[in-house]
């Protein structure tokens, strides 16, 4: 009995052993499949991970990129500046009030000052000489731009066509002008860019 | 035993499914992030490097300038200094305009015993790349006839193009405005 007990038990031991083997067997293939394939897909994986990782990082970098704001800001103030420089270049004896308010528009600190301060006498004179200025910046551009500052150097060729209406019929007059301006950012105003100066550059031979 | 039956396609298809999906999203989400860096980097003010990289700015405005003054100096004594500094200095359209005003030049300045001194008063980069800019210049030109002791000066305007080939900047247009 104790030998038939025995051998049933190494039997059982046999019956069992297979299955083992088995299930082993059955599970070696697929978990060899799946381990190359996880393989596979862990690496896939580290690649997209990484490539979402450039990409976003990139974008950042360059989003945040200075000298980007610097650019955009340059063009920024090349559009403003000529609009204000051909503002100043332009006025209506018939409306002499809207010329002032325009220029008061593009302008600020001292010089602003100094145009709104533009007396009742002035403004008599500039009727009285019946002259409409249209003034056009034929081309322009920034020198320098300070972002810390908000400051910026504009140079612009101004073409600025006169015509006198104290001699109706007479033919429009036009002068060329180079103009140095200097800018500063209007923090209260939308960060607008505002004339804080506008020069003529005179002929200067050395 | 019926567990584990249950258990390994929904497992498998999980471990199989999950990361495909993720690497899907991350694939787009770098797709997404380095379309917007190009894009960034390419647009309008971006490609401009005027005034952005300062010292290539500076450098082109010193060849420029220095190029006009040189180029638009001229002395009815001493024409071949200019004539010598318009080849190494201009080229392409410039060069053949300039040419015909150098012959025009090279007939009337003997008689008259003529100076011409060109300086630039006032420089701005409009754009710049790696070989080529655009600028505007503010230019200060004197006449000085011997013969009658007649000078005049005069403010010019101009628009120039240059253009890089290797390490030095040549002007290939002059546009007086």
């Amino acid at each position: 009995m104790t030998t038939h007990v025995e051998e049933t038990t190494v039997a059982q031991d046999d019956v069992d052993e297979p299955t083992v083997e088995e299930t082993v067997d059955k599970d070696a293939p697929e978990t060899e499949s799946s381990g190359s394939g996880g393989r596979w897909r862990i690496a896939l994986l580290l690649v997209a991970a990484l490539f979402a990782a450039s990409g976003s990082v990139m974008w950042w970098v360059s989003d945040q990129d200075p000298d980007r704001a610097t650019a955009q800001t340059r063009d920024d103030v090349l559009i403003q500046a000529r609009q204000a420089i051909s503002t100043m270049n332009t006025l209506d004896y018939r409306k002499v009030d809207e010329g002032v308010k325009a220029w008061a528009d593009v302008t600020t600190g001292t010089f602003r000052d100094s145009l709104t301060k533009v007396s009742a006498d002035d403004q008599q004179l500039l009727q009285e000489q019946k002259k409409i200025s249209t003034g056009r910046v034929v081309d322009a551009a920034v020198v320098d731009v300070d972002l810390d500052k908000g400051t910026a150097t504009v140079i612009a060729a101004v073409e600025v066509t006169v015509q006198d209406d104290l001699n109706p019929g007479s033919e429009p007059t036009v002068k060329r002008n180079r103009f140095s301006a200097e800018l500063l950012r209007d923090k209260d105003d939308d960060n607008r860019w505002k004339l804080e100066s506008l020069q003529q550059v005179a002929v200067n031979l050395s | 035993m019926t567990e584990p039956s249950v258990k390994t396609p929904l497992l498998t298809t999980l471990r199989r499914s999950l990361p495909m999906g993720l690497a899907a999203v991350l694939i787009a989400v770098g797709l997404v992030g380095w379309w917007m860096t190009y894009s960034l980097r390419s647009d309008d003010p971006s490609s401009n490097a005027a005034v952005v990289d300062s010292k290539a700015t500076a450098q082109v405005q010193a060849a420029v300038s220095q190029a006009l003054g040189r180029v638009l100096t001229y002395d009815f004594q001493d024409p071949a200094s200019t004539e010598a500094a318009a080849d190494s200095l201009l080229a392409g359209k410039a060069r053949a305009e300039y040419d015909t005003l150098f012959t025009s030049l090279q007939q009337r300045a003997p008689g008259q015993e003529l100076k011409l001194t060109a300086q630039v008063q006032a420089i701005g980069v409009k754009e710049l790349s790696d070989d080529k800019a655009t600028l505007l210049v503010f230019l200060d030109q004197s006449s000085q006839r011997a013969t009658d002791n007649e000078s005049s000066v005069s403010a010019a305007q101009l628009s120039v193009t240059a253009e890089k080939t290797g390490d030095t900047w040549k002007i290939t247009a002059l546009k007086p405005l």
